[in-house]
Formats: structure tokens, sequence, C-alpha cells
């Protein structure tokens, strides 16, 4: 067609372990809001990635307003048109809006930067999308939906004609997308394409045209918004049913012992007034959007960060955990969200990670007992089934799906009674994911306590016991999970009561 | 569910490719140590003479203990520059509190030690618990033990050296110097403190990922504080190895050695951000350096030329290594 102004064809794109991308096909017009959905995983970010050249494909070509382009870097992407505005926001939070906006273009006089000239571009920019902020303000003190307008408007002040959004609307409230949803529209009336990515559906409804949909690295369709049921899109999305991939639940019965609860719980700006109980071999999971607190609380309850008020009872004792190691003594393990930055040590062996919160148990005066290392370590290989050459293999090269089995090794030497973990299967394949379900569902069969948080609401859904619903640093409800929805889920997430 | 079945070639991809890279990033500073050696001997037949391998092993001594430290530092992720300031600060201790009597010698010795010991126990302790950064916080304690020293001595250091302690700085049994023998003991003991020991390993994860290490239990700081303590001791030590060496007392004995040790650290491999580096490439390191100063020496140049050839050597090794890396 000849109003296409993205074409993408035959993209294909695999890294270790995984194909992220398998001959995707990917088309936009001019004007118009293209949804882009897919569970974590399904390829949307990759796609993106390759569309703003941070990845190069390995297979397929992109063609631009009918021509055949190479996207060497996202330099060249910003020259050809396409901005992107990643989750995490690329702003400079010490400039003002103004600096940010016309960061690299600041208008000049000689040699010398016009500052009122600054201002005054940068007002008319922000004017002509309705936004009401002062140029002058520093970026640091905004608001992350304020934020987010600074982005959209550099990207349009860039003469953007395609302007990608990456979950856009993670972290913002009711009338903050409803604004969002404004700004897209009068972007959509200059005649420029908006690429919308998410996996909130209600809103792909409200604010799309069309949408398409990819999974585990394929392309599954493409639907006109008007005409398609939510039921047809969730279909595409999945392609499966629930308990294809989530282990069986324990069935949870009253006299089950009380193994954790926390107590009257604050942490300044961060969660207030936190009380829950968990027992023994259950999975409790706690959902809500991306800062409601949820890390927070967790690596409060493990001694990670300080925390104000409230008490933490381990099998019915008031236990003062204000660091990590006591956590430990006390029979807790942390599986952290982010692998690279919080759980590995990425230079060393497999062998030396997974010994690491136990190398009392292994030591005699000091000293490590490397023979009964090795026999402990390569029976946690062989039992959580982790891809490795050899376990003294540097973890760096393994696949995301090991390293998390790693981890999760690391902390069955502590022989802990309760693991919180924080996003499981951030980043890790569906084949993977699904190992790391029966992993956990099988601890939790053996005795062991789980607290699960994750913003994947079917994961969610599929894998807990009980769930709770963090909203704004406070639990919002609790939920029951054989009758919860993911509806009901987001309701309590976003605040409404 | 379809599980996903990984072809191996893909797991472990570049393996092939980084055998012949990790053994040159490994053993690179042994390769070089080797290579200078013979090249050194073909310049200059008399660096094989046995009477200038002595000197130059006695030469490396001092060098060698601060270097040991100072490994320790830099595998937790930090560094020391403090240490020449306290080798300086023993150096005079001893010529002022031995005096030239050798009965002093053991209790100013134990002093100076001590005296080691606090200096890396605070910087240790501010480090952690204040969270000052190493540069500034040794930088700082540098200057300060350098204004100590001045007052105390008013710029001119008194005292003499007794000869017990030249002995042990410079003396040597069946033909091996006393000081190498005392390097080569603490070698090991850190080798083994450093490979067997639950200390060395959660000092290396440290290092390595300091926030995944204390999630997993390690005490962080105390880990970090000790390897201060221990480089503040062999500082100590190694200022009285030199004290005994030089035979005099110097308001400056053992400057730039903070420098040299660093720069023999990282061209022993050790990577600056920690977590990564041996013992036995920090002693090539060690060797390498005073050999470069044995050999610009032997061919009669000038001292300086020594600064030049050493300042090329320090930055090529760091390229090498991160060259090497980024594969």
């Amino acid at each position: 067609m000849a109003d296409n102004i993205l074409e993408m064809r035959n993209i294909s794109k695999a890294f270790p372990g995984v194909q992220a991308l398998d001959n995707v096909f990917f088309k936009c017009k001019k004007g118009e809001v293209i949804a882009l959905v897919g569970e974590n995983g399904a390829g949307k970010s990759t796609l993106m990635k390759v569309l703003v050249g941070v990845y190069q494909p390995d297979k397929g070509e992109i063609i631009l307003r009918g021509k055949r382009v190479k996207v060497a870097n996202p330099r060249e992407a910003q020259k050809l048109g396409i901005s992107i505005i990643y989750q995490e926001f690329n702003l400079l939070p010490y400039l003002n809006v103004a600096e940010n906006i016309l960061l690299g273009r600041e208008p000049h006089r000689g040699p010398i930067m016009n500052v009122s000239e600054l201002y005054s571009q940068a007002d008319e920019w922000l004017k002509g999308l309705g936004i009401d902020l002062d140029p002058q303000t520093p970026v640091y003190k905004l608001s992350v939906a304020q934020q987010q307008m600074v982005e959209i408007t550099k990207a349009l002040s860039l003469n953007a004609n395609l302007i990608i959004m990456d979950e856009p609307s993670s972290s913002l409230s009711g009338h903050e997308l409803n604004s969002l949803f404004e700004r897209i529209h009068l972007l959509q009336d200059k005649g420029i394409t908006v690429i919308y990515i998410s996996h909130r559906l209600d809103e792909i409804f409200e604010v799309a045209d069309r949408v398409t949909v990819l999974k585990d690295g394929k392309l599954m369709g493409t639907l006109d918004c008007k005409v398609t049921e939510k039921s047809t899109l969730i279909r595409m999305m999945v392609g499966r049913t629930l308990d294809e991939t989530y282990p069986e639940k324990a069935e949870i019965g009253v006299d089950r012992k009380e193994v954790f609860s926390v107590a009257g719980l604050s942490s300044e700006g961060k969660f207030q007034d936190i009380n829950f109980k968990v027992h023994k071999g259950e999975v409790l999971g706690i959902a809500g959007l991306v800062g409601s607190g949820r890390t927070e609380l967790a690596k409060a309850i493990f001694g990670a960060e300080p925390r104000d008020k409230g008490e933490i009872y381990l099998n019915g004792e008031r236990v003062g955990i204000d660091t990590p190691n006591k956590a430990i003594k006390s029979g807790m393990g942390f599986v952290t969200e982010d692998r690279r930055k919080e759980g590995l040590v990425i230079g060393l062996s497999v062998r030396k990670n997974i010994t690491l919160p136990s190398l009392s148990r292994i030591a005699r005066l000091g000293f490590i007992d490397s023979k009964e290392e090795r026999k402990k370590v390569k029976g946690l290989v062989r039992d959580l089934d982790i891809k490795t050459p050899s376990i003294d293999w540097e973890v760096e090269y393994l696949s995301g799906g090991n390293q998390q089995k790693v981890i999760l090794a690391k902390w069955l030497t502590a022989m802990p009674q309760f693991i919180i973990f924080d996003e499981p299967t951030r980043g890790i394949d569906v084949g993977a994911k699904a190992e790391i379900y029966h992993l956990m569902r099988e601890l939790a069969k053996k005795g062991i306590t789980i607290l699960m948080i994750s913003s994947e609401l079917p994961e969610i859904l599929g894998m807990c016991d009980r769930i709770l619903v963090m909203h704004e640093g406070r639990i919002a409800g609790e939920l029951p999970s054989k009758k919860a929805t993911e509806e009901e889920i987001m309701f309590l997430a976003t605040g409404g009561k | 569910m379809k599980m996903r079945v990984f072809p191996t070639m893909t797991i472990f991809s570049g393996r092939e490719f980084r055998i012949s890279g990790e053994i040159l990033r490994k053993h690179g500073s042994y390769i070089a140590l080797f290579i200078l050696v013979i090249l050194s001997g073909i310049i200059q037949p008399i660096f094989f003479h046995p009477q200038n391998i002595f000197n130059l092993l006695l030469k490396a001594a001092p060098l060698g203990v601060v270097t040991l430290g100072q490994f320790f530092v830099i595998l937790g992720g930090g560094f020391d520059l403090s240490v020449a300031s306290l080798m300086a600060t023993t150096n005079i201790i001893a010529a002022a509190g031995m005096y030239g009597r050798d009965e002093m010698c053991l209790s100013v010795s134990l002093l100076c030690l001590g005296l080691g010991i606090l200096v890396g126990l605070t910087n240790g302790l501010l480090i952690t618990k204040r969270r000052i950064p190493p540069f500034i916080m040794t930088l700082g304690m540098m200057i300060f033990l350098q204004g100590v020293r001045f007052v105390w001595t008013k710029g001119a250091p008194f005292g003499t050296i007794p000869p017990a302690l030249r002995f042990i700085g410079k003396g040597s049994i069946g033909g091996i110097p006393l000081s190498v023998v005392l390097l080569a003991i603490l070698a090991i003991g850190s080798f083994v403190v450093l490979t067997k020991t639950t200390y060395g390993r959660q000092l290396y994860s440290t290092g390595g990922n300091w926030e995944a290490a204390r999630l997993s239990g390690v005490n962080v700081d105390r880990v970090i504080i000790l390897t201060y303590i221990i480089s503040g001791f062999m500082a100590a030590l190694a200022g009285l190895l030199l004290t005994g060496y030089l035979g005099l007392s110097d308001n400056w004995a053992g400057k730039g050695y903070e420098l040299k040790s660093i720069a023999s650290v990282v061209i022993g491999g050790a990577a600056l951000t920690g977590g990564r580096g041996t013992i036995g490439g920090t002693i090539a390191g060690v060797l390498i350096m005073t050999i470069l100063d044995n050999i610009v020496l032997l061919l009669n140049l000038e001292v300086e030329i020594q600064m030049i050839v050493e300042g090329i050597v320090i930055i090529g090794a760091v390229a090498f290594y991160t060259a090497r890396k980024s594969h």
C-alpha cells in the first residue's frame, strides 16, 4: 500500500538461547496509532530496538516511506524521523524542561547560547501540544507523567513523524492516562504515526486504530480495533490455557501453620502500614504497578533497606532483621528482580555463586571444604537441571533462565523456610519460565513458604494461592486466586475503590 | 506446552573464541615477565649475574609486601593512596624509636605495625560507614601522615637504624635475602587466604558485585575494612623492610610506592573495578616494575628514563587487558 509509512519485512533476530524475533512483518500507516501487544518476552521491545538501530536484525529489511533503509544506530533513526520514548526516560534531571527538549540543538547567537530564544522555542513546542509546563523548571522536580510530556515534546521537536512509546502507561494514574491519550490524538492530527507498546488491553481499545500481536517472537496477526473483541485478542496473545503452563496449586487448609507475618511495616515515602500473613507451603502473590512499593517492601523485609516502623514475625516469634545476613540466618531467601545487578557475581563461576550465602555451612575454621562444596553444587545443578558445561563456568555465559536457576540453587544451599521471589521470570524465555514455575511449586510442596512479586498478571493468577494488591505503598486489597481476575487486580492496583 | 531445546552452540556461543583470549588475559603478566627477563638478558648480559639477581630481589621485597596489601584493597574495589606516606612514617618512627639499639628493634617494630593497622582501620571505617570515596579518604590520610611527620621531626628526621633491622632489610641466609623469604611467606599466606578461605571468597564476591554479595548475606563492610587493615599492616611492614634496606631515616622514604604498588597490581592483571586478579599475577607485576628499574640502571641510562618506560608500560598493560575483555 502506498500510504504505509513504515514496513518491516521478514525481521529475525536471535540472542543466545532464544529466537527473539522470527520472520516478523510489521506495517504502519501515516497518522495512525498502532498498538503492539504481547506478553513479556514476546519480542515487542526487540522489534522496536531493531527499528531504532539499537540491534541489527539477523535477517529482514526496513522500508521507510517506500525506500529501503539501514538503521545503523539510534542517531541514524532520529535523522530518519523515528523517535522512541523508553519506559525509563532519557532526561537529564538537573537540566530544565527547555534545555532537555532542545538538548544539542540549543539556539545560538554566535558562540553563545541564546537563552531567551531557548525558552520561547520550548514554550512554543509545549503549547503546541497543550502542555502546561514552565520551561524553566528543572526536570527532577517533575512528576513521572510530566516528564513523559517533556519526552513527547522533545520527540516532536526532533521532527519525528514516527514516535514509539514503550509501555507509556506503566506508572500513570487515571487522569494522567487520559491526558496522555489526548496528546497522542493531537500527534495523530499532525499526521504523526504512533506505535504504542503495552500489554494493557483496555487502553489499547481506547487509543489505537489497529493492533499487532506478537507471541514468542512470531507475528500472530494485525487486527482492526473497532471490530475486534477483547477475547479474540487475548487468545492471540496467550495462545494457551492457564493450566498448560502453571503447575497445579496446593490445597490450602485453615489448619496450615502461619510461618511469616508482618505488622504495621512502614517506610517513609515507600510503603505504609503493611500487614499480612503467609502460611507454610503457601505461595502469596503481591501484584501492583511498577513504583507501588513492592520491591521496596521486599527489600525492607529482607533487611536490605531500612524501615521506620513495624514488626516481622517468623514462626510466631519477633525477629529483628536489619541486615540481609540476619535475614538469611533466620531462614529467609531473596530472589531479586535484577539478576545481573543484585543476584549474581557475574564474573564468578556457577559454583562460587551458588555457595555464597552458605559458605559457613561448608567451611571449617574459615577454610572452605572444596570436596563438600563440589558435591553440593553438582547435586543442585543436576536437581534443577542447570545447563552449564561445568560448575566452574562463569555465570556470565549462561542463558537468562539458567542464571535464574543458579540464583534459586544459591538460596537452596542456605536452606530457607521462606523465600521472596521478585519478578522471578523477567526476561527469560517461555520454556525456562515453566521450569521456574514448577520448581517454585515443588518448593512450596516441600513446605517452603513463598512470597512472589510480579507485574505479569497471568503469572500472579497462575501461580499464587492468594494475592495482595499494592497501590501507592499500601495494600489495596486481598483476593483469593481462584476467583480473582486480571480486571479485579488492575482495578485495585490503579487505586479503584 | 512447548519446551525450547537450546542448541548447545548458541548458549555457549563464542567459547572457542574466548579460550585463547582467556589464556592471554589470565597469564599475560607471566608471559610479559618472561619476555622481559629474556630481553633484559640479551640487552645487558650482566642482568643474569647472581649479584644483580640478588640486588633485584632485595629491591623488589618492600614493593612486593606493600603491593600484596594494595592487591587486597583493589580486589575489594578500592585503592589505598596512603601506603607510601605510612611507609615513610614507620621509617621515621623506627629511626627515632630504635636509635641504633637492637634491643628496641622488636618493640618499636610492633608499634609501627600497630600504627599500620590503626591507619588501615581508620581508612576502612570511614570508607564503609561514612561512604567517603577511597580516593579522597586515603589521599587525605596520606597528607595527614605527611603533616604529622613534618611537625614531629621539624623537617629533619633524627635517630639511626640498628644493625638488627638492617640485617632484616638487607641481610641474607644461604644466599637468599631475608626480606625475600618474608615476601614469599606473605605471598603464599595471601594466596591461601584468597583461594581457600571464606574470607577470600567473600572478598572476590564483594569486589565483583557489592550489592549481590550484600544480599547474599556477606558482611560487606567488614570485608572491605579488613582489606584496608591488611594494606596498612603490609605498608608498615614494607616501611620497616625499606628502612633496614636504606639504613637511614628519610622523610620521603618509600616515595611513589603508592602509585608503584597500584601499577604493579594492574600490570598483574587485576581489574581496578575489583573482583578480578591473582596473587601470582600481582607478584609478576612487582617483578616487572622492579626489572624495568634495574635494566635502566644497568644500561647507565638516566633515572628519569625509568619513569618514561614505566608510564608506557602501565598504560600499555591496561590497554592490553581492556582490549582483551571487550571480546
